[in-house]
């Protein structure tokens, strides 16, 4: 099954053939390892530098900590969540992620399950205009909501935020969910039908409980999309509730060259998404790669 | 098996995640702050300034809120401000008041009916003239008009007119500050060919290059030319445009930039003051406003003596008929008529506040009342350079519509100052449709 | 549930529809209205608004992009520039960029026993936030030679440090250089999968008749491999128009406009400078580039079927 690589050859039998193997695949070794030297070094500069004072990181560059040049400090981070609002931005990111993730599961589950096992007039045609939906970029609806918030008066809550994300999810996870709910056996569904359940038994207690894997995988990716956004967030987060990306870009503003600021408020964004990457990875890259369509 | 091992994450998550909401809902502002009359009402106002310039306005709040009684919350946004403001507008949750960086976008706002007439909030045409400094009234009034309709206060102002440089270096080095522009021209060379780099350009920042420019317009063009370059009948494919570019790139060459121009291309606005300023000077002298000195001796470098190792001096005179001064400001716009609104816009034209912001040293106060000693000795020589000026002009990018970016054009004008017709036609038509879409 | 879920299978085969089953029902309008009322107000009502209001003016504002305003659309040079050309360069390098690097990355970590670890590291970047990895990259193309890693490795060479993201010439390919080191973790990991489902016994035998690695390459590989190839540069390039994030944290589309993209030039035009017919006009060519992608998309198999 598995192609080409290491099945097909038989472990070494001595220290020599070792070699030979070694040696034959050196010019492969070395391009890997460039290649994680080359993934790997920019994250790894910016981690670095997010410990260093201020007064070094502007003397000399993150790369003398290897030569010998070890001048720590967590001073950044204390600063980034004192005094740069960073541990309110990361509150303020949380409250939008947070709804922004439940909503759509529940409400695509549902769509997708009607579409996957209930009948009812124009199911096909309905089902196909919401995959069109899929198409259509965010900057196409920019305008018109902003006037729609404005007249409904929620401006200045979190709620158009939730509803946005909610919406622009909602094309793909009906997508993804409806998908996946047809394979599940249909003798199975049948069956309780036949005992008397209805959609709404069939749907809590047969649907659900069998798809914790591809819902598990749609609330990652939709957990990383929303905590990762920034250009919604920009538009639609109210002024007293913008999320660690939107703060980071205002470090930006103000404190260009500010590297010590910028690093740390960078690598606190980035822990959730790779707690969530080291602890879920197998169902981390299913989301990110199922999702990869939106 | 495998499904169930990871059932258990995924819940723990789901719990961890569950639990946090109840606690930030109530930091989900309330839309419209309860205005609950007069004393004990909370306005909100909203500029990008941080630091150094908001502590200063800060006080001015503080002082206004012992006044009357009403609150005051400050909300600073320091990136993309004019997108956020517009944003908010759009979704209908405005600030009270907000600190209006561009005149092109007050008239935008202003042709949306988004704005309250100063009328509204109790000030009339002739108490608004009569607030600001004599020499400054005509200025103040006709940069916060719209079609006829005065819409702003100009609050706070900057001489655009000071060259900063260490005048501790200056001596050692045997060089004295020009008084005329050939002068200016001699210093730059003189300072190349003592080994040292003569200026610093926080290029990547364009705003920096139309100062450069609109300096030199005015001295070079003069300040009929200046007025209407900056309407809408503007041409900018006449040849005083590419003279003033030519005068801004012959200074700014290569060679006379520290880092080049591609370097100085990618340093920022704050980043150009450290070049000069920084324990590790690299360059000799750096042009833009009178905030340049607070920055430089707040956040750039602690240990800057103001008058000894830091001064301006003034930009030059070209056509030897006098000092013109340009001045950039930022004017104040109320956006609702909620309680305490009209009062917190009759303190900020009032020299009373105008005497309290003067003392954060980070501000000229165009009002009148002000005198010079109000200011920190730091920044009363450029109060001084304001109030001396016979002619001053407001800052002509901001009088442009939003949208057209002169500072790119003279970004491509470094880079290739020879290549100036294609550039500016096409920033004339750009100029055009924003003129045509904002009286349209 | 253990023994139910045991029956759960992720989409495999892919099935058309099933067969109707159950009555109809009220609750099925129950099921869906929560959805479909989501999906008419935040996106067909907009849709259809800003489709309207990029008309406001006739086809001015369509005019105006491609033939008056360079920031957008400036053919009269060459090479050609505006936020247009770059979605194009953008697609042409990024894309081409990513599914070479993914590709080399996949076969050759293949043949190596810490591939899990190579490919991890490689996919790491997807994790991250655009505004994060903006960062990171602005950090590395820092124009001070003490700071910037980049213009420390060139200064070994001798270099003069260069302004990576404030040089015109330079800008475009930094940015693009930083997008791809994101995305190359997507490309390898789909085309890595698809690689497993290559028969052993056809590269063995082009071995056996003396086929060069490179040959297996070009001849083999990347020809069996077309199709999640496609499946992959395609979904790069609904990423590239709609690249935003990149842009604002590392450039603010500058210096001047000239890194700026299409989805950038939307946000400029519509919110930072109230052009709001105008800013229209380009999300709806935003929409018009993404139709036939987007079709060709849903229509082949999707990228998670590549990898099952």
């Amino acid at each position: 099954m598995t192609a080409m690589e290491p099945a097909v050859q038989p472990p070494p039998r001595n220290f020599s053939e070792r070699l030979t193997r070694l040696t034959s695949k050196a010019p492969i070794h070395i391009a890997l390892l460039a290649i994680a030297f080359v993934w790997l070094v920019p994250t790894i500069g910016l981690l670095v530098t997010s410990f260093r004072p201020r007064s070094e990181i502007q003397a000399t560059g993150w790369w003398t900590v290897f030569g010998g040049n070890i001048d720590f400090t967590i001073n950044n981070y204390r600063q980034v969540l004192e005094q740069q609002n960073m541990l309110q931005a990361f509150i303020n990111s949380v409250s939008i992620v947070i709804p922004a993730t439940i909503f759509p599961l529940l409400i695509a589950s549902m769509a997708a399950f009607a579409f996957a096992w209930v009948k009812f007039p124009f199911r096909d045609t309905l089902f196909l205009g919401v995959i069109a939906m899929l198409l259509i970029p965010a900057q196409m609806t920019f305008i018109p909501l902003s006037r729609l918030v404005g007249a409904s008066g929620l401006g200045g809550t979190f709620i158009p935020i939730w509803l946005i994300h909610t919406a622009f999810a909602l094309p793909f996870g009906i997508f993804l969910l409806r998908n996946f709910f047809i394979t599940l056996p249909k003798d199975l569904i049948e069956a309780a039908r036949i005992d008397g359940a209805g959609n709404v038994g069939i749907f809590r207690q047969i649907v659900i409980p069998l798809s914790v894997p591809a819902l598990a995988s749609y609330a990652i990716f939709q957990f990383l999309w929303t905590w990762n956004d920034l250009l919604m967030a920009l538009i639609f987060a109210p002024r007293q509730g913008q999320p660690m990306t939107v703060q980071i870009t205002q470090l930006l503003g103000t404190y260009g060259s500010e590297w010590h600021i910028l690093a740390a408020s960078s690598f606190l964004i980035m822990v959730v998404p790779l707690v969530v990457f080291f602890s879920l990875q197998r169902y981390f890259v299913q989301g990110l790669l199922a999702g990869s369509v939106k | 098996m495998t499904r169930f091992r990871m059932v258990a994450p995924i819940a723990v998550l789901a719990l961890i995640l569950t639990a946090c909401p109840a606690g930030s809902s109530s930091n989900s502002p309330g839309g419209s702050a309860g205005s609950s009359g007069g004393s004990g009402a909370t306005i909100e106002v909203t500029s990008l300034w941080g630091g150094a310039e908001a502590d200063a306005f800060q006080a001015v709040l503080d002082a206004f809120t012992a006044k009357t009684g009403i609150n005051v919350t400050y909300t600073s946004q320091r990136n993309d401000y004019s997108t956020v403001l517009s944003n908010r507008l759009a979704q209908s949750d405005p600030p009270d008041v907000a600190i209006i960086p561009g005149i092109g976008f007050l008239r935008s706002f202003a042709k949306d009916g988004l704005l309250i007439p100063l009328s509204e909030v109790g000030l009339d045409d002739s108490t608004l003239a009569s607030a600001y400094a004599s020499n400054l009234s005509d200025m103040g009034t006709s940069v916060g008009t719209v079609k006829g309709t005065a819409y702003a206060i100009m609050v706070k102002l900057n001489s655009k007119s000071t060259i900063w440089y260490d005048p501790s270096r200056f001596s050692d080095n045997g060089w004295d500050t020009p008084s005329d522009f050939q002068g200016l021209k001699d210093l730059t060379d003189q300072i190349k060919s003592d080994g040292k780099t003569p200026w610093a350009l926080g290029a990547g920042d364009s705003w920096t290059l139309t100062d450069w420019f609109e300096s030199i317009y005015l001295r070079q063009a003069g300040e009929d030319a200046y007025d209407t370059l900056f309407s809408p009948d503007g041409d900018w494919k006449d040849q005083s445009v590419k003279d003033a570019i030519d005068t801004m790139t012959s200074i700014l060459t290569e060679d006379n930039v520290a880092g080049g121009i591609n370097g100085a291309l990618a340093t920022a606005f704050t980043d150009g003051i450290g070049l000069v300023f920084s324990a590790n000077p690299t360059a000799e002298m750096y042009y833009e406003g009178g905030f340049v000195g607070g920055i430089a001796t707040g956040d750039v470098n602690t240990d800057l003596v103001s008058g000894e190792t830091i001064d301006f001096f003034d930009f030059p005179e070209i056509d030897g008929s006098g000092l013109k001064i340009t001045v950039g400001g930022d004017v104040m716009a109320a956006f609702t008529k909620n309680d305490g609104v009209a009062e917190f816009m009759q303190y900020l034209a009032s020299g009373e506040a105008g005497k309290v912001w003067a003392q954060g040293g980070t501000i000229i106060s165009p009002m009148s009342g002000v005198a010079n000693g109000d200011y920190p000795a730091g920044v009363q020589k450029e109060a001084q350079q304001i109030a001396d000026s016979k002619l001053a002009r407001f800052d002509g990018s901001d009088l442009l519509p939003g949208g057209p970016d002169l500072g790119a054009v003279l970004q491509q004008a470094l880079q290739d100052p020879t290549n100036l017709d294609g550039p500016l036609s096409d920033f004339q038509t750009q100029v055009d449709d924003a003129w045509a879409q904002l009286n349209g | 549930m253990t023994d139910a879920s045991a029956t759960a299978r992720p989409i495999e085969r892919g099935g058309g529809m099933p067969k109707m089953s159950g009555e109809f029902s009220w609750t099925a309008a129950l099921f869906v209205a929560p959805a479909v009322a989501l999906l008419a107000i935040f996106l067909l009502y907009p849709t259809i608004s800003t489709i309207i209001l990029s008309f406001q003016e006739g086809l001015d504002n369509y005019i105006r992009l491609f033939t008056r305003d360079p920031n957008f659309f400036d053919v009269r040079s060459f090479p050609p520039s505006g936020a247009f050309w770059n979605n194009v360069l953008w697609v042409v390098f990024y894309t081409g960029g990513c599914v070479f690097f993914g590709l080399l990355v996949a076969v050759m970590a293949t043949r190596v026993r810490y591939e899990a670890l190579v490919k991890a590291i490689v996919f790491l970047p997807q994790a991250i936030a655009a505004t994060a990895l903006g960062v990171i990259w602005k950090f590395v193309y820092a124009p001070n030679d003490q700071i910037g890693l980049l213009n420390a490795g060139v200064g070994i060479f001798g270099i003069d440090p260069i302004a990576w993201l404030g040089n015109t010439s330079w800008v475009n390919t930094s940015l693009i250089v930083a997008g791809i080191w994101g995305s190359v973790g997507f490309a390898t990991v789909i085309l890595s999968a698809a690689l497993k489902g290559i028969s052993t016994e056809i590269i063995e035998a082009a071995r056996v008749d003396g086929a060069r690695e490179s040959q297996i390459f070009w001849r083999i590989l990347v020809p069996m491999l077309s199709l999640p190839i496609s499946v992959v540069a395609v979904t790069l390039i609904i990423n590239v128009v709609k690249l935003f994030d990149l842009i604002y944290v590392m450039t603010q589309g500058g210096p001047g406009s000239t890194s700026r993209t299409i989805a950038f030039t939307m946000y400029k035009e519509a919110l930072a400078s109230r052009n709001f017919d105008y800013g229209a006009a380009v999300a709806v060519i935003m929409l018009l580039v993404l139709v036939p992608v987007m079709v060709f998309n849903v229509r082949r198999f999707r990228a998670d079927r590549v990898v099952q």
